[in-house]
């Protein structure tokens, strides 16, 4: 197994990379463009993995719904007494929220109705809470808004006020008391907090019912025990742990960036038969140095392995090229078009900015995915390259 | 020193086979200065490469100091080249992007010596052939004299005992034809020995020549 | 079926090695039938030129087999974050019943490519080339093998359920598990670990007597009394915890990736032990640098292991 790397050897299939510059320049592109293109779309799906998972840390332990005929209805607040005395849990807490579509702009909204002396549920909702003078709830024509949001309703000239419409058609005006950025872009971004009077009276909801309830637990090891318990007393409710949605973003990202790499591999593979043809395509010139290089006592050995040489010092550079553009690409530009592919509703959401999430494991599983391909592309025509009968050549 | 025994060469060319060298033997003994004349395509490029073992014969048997070159795998005879033959071709057959150095190294890459010794060794050649001067340059950028003697260097970097020279004056002029006359000679006087296929009439008449030999039509005339 | 990214990369590597194998594996049959190094044939001549077709293609299987190993390992430990119950890889592993065996065969089958290439070398080294029958009748074998362990692969990722609940290394690798591993809780650790050290022990003798075959059968036994001595002893120390016996959670972060140190000088030092004492057997040609490797390493992996439950001692004053 010894087997020292050959300088000269190295040195002359940089050479002979360079002699044939044209076509190599080509090869080098194509190949750049792809690890490109790989990379950017498992960067982007990483960070936006990274992203949820900070999301569903901030999500409350256990989310109660309650389901009828099949379809999520609103939960009796009156539920909330008798949850509390189930041993292990530490706080309920109704939510009013939902959705609110904002026509003109063609964006939906998140709005939370919150009452700033109940303790929130999470506690980036809470920090908001802290920040701001709880009297902005008091008052009921107030609301906070993410940065998102604002951006949004200043592009539509609404700069200190908005108007909602209400279930029944009316106009309730909010004045924008203040505005939060928070660390955690992707869900605060189209975030719309206001009193939980106010969101009654946009959703239209009846005041003894809410959204959904949510459960905190003192031990988080305790929530499958305390899941089992609630099913029992509430068998219309449905349960849903932070693990149950960390799992699901999970799968989810992975599917999409699997099916980006399913349609990448089907590219790769072409591009690798069009580089095994053009790799066999021995020009006369290619033929004779092989002949000379017969004739001066090389192996056939030695040439498979110049060719090695070559095609992993090409495939490399193309690795290192095509990553290091992926990482200025997605991390210096957010990936512009791209990240589309990835943010489904990216069109209905407020943006964001991607975190960095890069490991040495993810340059690990590029190198795996590209530079053993393109080798491997080569094997046989440079097989069949050192081959070619020395004699043949001299004549 | 190196001998063949009836040997016979048949190439397949698509379905047709062509036979390039009919039950041929032949004996040089060490140290002699061989001329094989003949037209083109007359097979004495063949014989030049089964000597150096880069083809196989269809039958017979070719020996070198003994050994049986013909049984060799390409492992043992690529070795075998190395170690013993040095090859001088037609148009020098140098690599025009390597310098003139990077051309004279390249039979010694494959063995992964030394650095030092490589720089030894190519010192020793082109001193020998005066070429040290221009080490670094490109061969493309040399004249062609000087572009002769890297490929002669080149050829005895390894030192080797058989020098086979394959129309070595096809593209040459008068006066560089005879230059590398002059050089076959200095290897005749090392004691190697020397085979060149050449139509060229120069060299038919050379003292130092012991020996033509007429090869037509894949046989030796005598 | 989940397609993670790591997933399909190693499964389209799978699908690279499946079709290079192929070729190889013919081009072994053709040669091992037709082989006949007196002859000129044209045949005879094409079928020493796609020997080292074979030659290449096996050289690149290998070399990115090594790597990919870990990375397999690396990926099963990745796949426990979406596994509910998984722990470590091992609950990965375990989930199809399958697991275990890919495993083994993942490892027998670096071994066994491993020694084509010892073999080749020698081979390649000898005028006559005097075992490039038996070298590519070995290969056609090899194949089979490596044929199982790709079907395994494609099978166990199939197979993957993320809905399914698996079990922990803390219920596999403990006397109340059903599988074979439980039967290891029924030895004495006394015994397993006594037996460890006499396999060794042996080893070193058997190298200084120059006697391959008890030098071979050693290495065989060590490394399986190794394995199981990890397991059932060796390990609790590195997690300083009696119940904890798992041989994939010594690779995770939290032990400083100690297992991969572990593995690579046990593996190492029985390959060349083992492989380069068969080597030399086979070939009768003597080669005592693979036997010095093997030593070394097997020492090294000794020293460690040993390490850890003596440190322990020193520290706390009591065995575990």
């Amino acid at each position: 197994m010894k087997s020292k790397i050959n300088i000269f050897l190295m040195e002359y299939a940089i050479n002979s990379l360079l002699r044939r510059g044209g076509k190599n320049i080509f090869i080098l592109l194509i190949f750049t463009l792809l690890v490109f293109l790989l990379s950017s779309a498992l960067f982007i799906s990483e960070s936006i993995k990274l992203e949820l998972n900070s999301v569903v840390k901030q999500l409350p332990q256990i989310t109660l719904q309650r389901f009828q005929a099949g379809r999520q209805v609103d939960v009796p607040t009156s539920r909330v007494d008798k949850l509390i005395l189930i041993e292990g849990i530490q706080s309920v807490v109704p939510r009013v929220w939902g959705y609110y579509y904002f026509k003109v702009a063609g964006v939906n909204f998140s709005v939370v109705g919150v009452d700033a002396f109940e303790e929130q549920y999470t506690k980036q909702l809470q920090d908001i809470i802290d920040k701001t003078d709880i009297s902005v709830f008091k008052q009921d024509n107030s609301m906070l808004v993410g940065s998102g949001v604002r951006r949004v309703l200043d592009e539509n000239y609404y700069k200190d006020f908005f108007n909602f419409v209400t279930h029944d058609g009316k106009w309730k005006r909010l004045n924008i008391a203040g505005v939060f950025n928070s660390d955690v872009s992707l869900e605060a971004n189209d975030m719309i907090l206001i009193s939980k009077k106010s969101a009654y009276e946009i959703f239209g909801m009846d005041k003894t019912m809410a959204t959904d309830i949510v459960v905190k637990v003192s031990n988080p090891t305790e929530i499958p025990m305390i899941v089992s318990k609630i099913n029992e007393l509430y068998p219309d409710m449905r349960t849903i742990t932070q693990d149950d949605i960390r799992v699901s973003y999970q799968n989810i990202f992975d599917y999409k960036s699997g099916f980006f790499l399913a349609l990448f591999v089907v590219c790769a593979f072409t591009f690798f038969i069009i580089i095994y043809d053009k790799a066999s395509g021995l020009s006369s010139e290619e033929k004779k140095e092989i002949g000379i290089l017969k004739a001066v006592g090389w192996r056939m050995d030695d040439i498979i392995k110049e060719k090695f040489y070559e095609s992993f010092i090409l495939s490399f550079c193309a690795f290192l090229l095509g990553l290091v553009l992926a990482l200025f690409f997605v991390y210096g530009l957010q990936a512009p078009l791209l990240r589309d592919v990835f943010i489904g509703y990216s069109q209905l959401k407020p943006p964001f900015n991607l975190p960095f999430n890069v490991d040495f494991a993810h340059m690990i599983l590029l190198f795996l995915l590209s530079v053993p391909v393109y080798i491997a592309s080569t094997i046989i025509p440079s097989w069949k390259a050192s081959t070619l009968d020395a004699d043949e050549v001299m004549r | 020193m190196i001998k063949l025994e009836k040997v016979t060469k048949v190439f397949a060319q698509g379905q047709n086979e062509v036979v390039a060298l009919k039950d041929i033997s032949l004996h040089v003994r060490g140290g002699e200065f061989v001329v094989l004349k003949g037209a083109s395509g007359s097979g004495k490029s063949t014989i030049l490469s089964l000597i150096a073992g880069l083809s196989k014969p269809t039958c017979g048997e070719i020996l070198v100091d003994g050994k049986s070159i013909s049984k060799l795998f390409d492992n043992f005879s690529a070795m075998f080249r190395r170690e013993n033959i040095g090859f001088i071709f037609q148009k020098y057959n140098l690599i025009p992007t390597l310098s003139v150095k990077e051309n004279i190294i390249v039979p010694l890459i494959p063995s992964n010596p030394d650095p030092k010794e490589i720089q030894i060794r190519a010192c020793e050649v082109m001193e020998k052939f005066s070429i040290a001067s221009k080490a670094d340059m490109l061969v493309k950028n040399l004249s062609g004299g000087e572009q002769q003697r890297v490929a002669i260097a080149r050829a005895l970097i390894n030192n080797p005992r058989i020098i086979i020279a394959d129309e070595p004056t096809a593209n040459l002029d008068s006066k560089l034809s005879l230059e590398l006359i002059e050089i076959l000679k200095k290897l005749k006087a090392e004691n190697r020995t020397i085979l060149v296929a050449t139509h060229d009439p120069l060299f038919f008449e050379l003292d130092c020549v012991d020996c033509v030999i007429e090869v037509k039509n894949g046989e030796i005339l005598k | 079926m989940t397609l993670t990214p790591e997933i399909i990369a190693l499964l389209m590597l799978d699908a690279l090695f499946l079709f290079f194998s192929f070729i190889a594996f013919v081009i072994s049959v053709r040669i091992y039938l037709k082989w006949d190094s007196s002859s000129f044939s044209p045949l005879q001549y094409g079928l020493e030129k796609q020997s080292y077709l074979v030659g290449v293609v096996i050289k690149y299987i290998f070399f990115l087999k090594l790597p990919l190993f870990l990375f397999y390992v690396y990926t099963c430990d990745k796949l426990s974050n979406i596994i509910t119950g998984a722990m470590c890889a091992s609950g990965v592993v375990n989930s199809v019943d399958f697991g275990l065996y890919l495993m083994v065969f993942k490892i027998l089958n670096l071994y066994l490519f491993g020694f084509w290439l010892l073999l080749h070398q020698v081979d390649l080294k000898d005028e006559k080339q005097s075992f490039t029958k038996l070298k590519f009748l070995l290969f056609a074998i090899f194949f089979i093998f490596l044929l199982s362990e790709i079907i395994l692969e494609v099978s166990f990722f199939a197979s993957l359920n993320i809905s399914k609940i698996v079990s922990c290394c803390g219920t596999l690798f403990s006397a109340t598990s059903s599988s074979y591993i439980s039967l290891l809780f029924k030895i004495d650790s006394a015994v397993l670990v006594g037996l460890f050290y006499g396999c060794f022990v042996l080893m070193v003798v058997a190298y200084f007597l120059k006697n391959s075959p008890i030098f071979i059968v050693s290495n065989g036994l060590f490394l399986f009394f190794s394995i199981a001595s990890l397991i059932i002893f060796f390990s609790t120390y590195v997690y300083e915890l009696p119940t904890h016996n798992c041989p994939f959670c010594l690779l995770q972060k939290e032990y400083y990736g100690v297992g991969y140190v572990m593995y690579i000088s046990l593996f190492m030092g029985t390959f060349y032990g083992f492989c380069g004492g068969v080597l030399q057997r086979v070939s009768q040609i003597v080669m005592p640098h693979y036997a010095l490797i093997s030593i070394v390493s097997n020492t090294f992996y000794v020293a460690i292991v040993s390490l850890y439950p003596i440190v322990y001692r020193l520290h706390n004053g009591v065995w575990l």
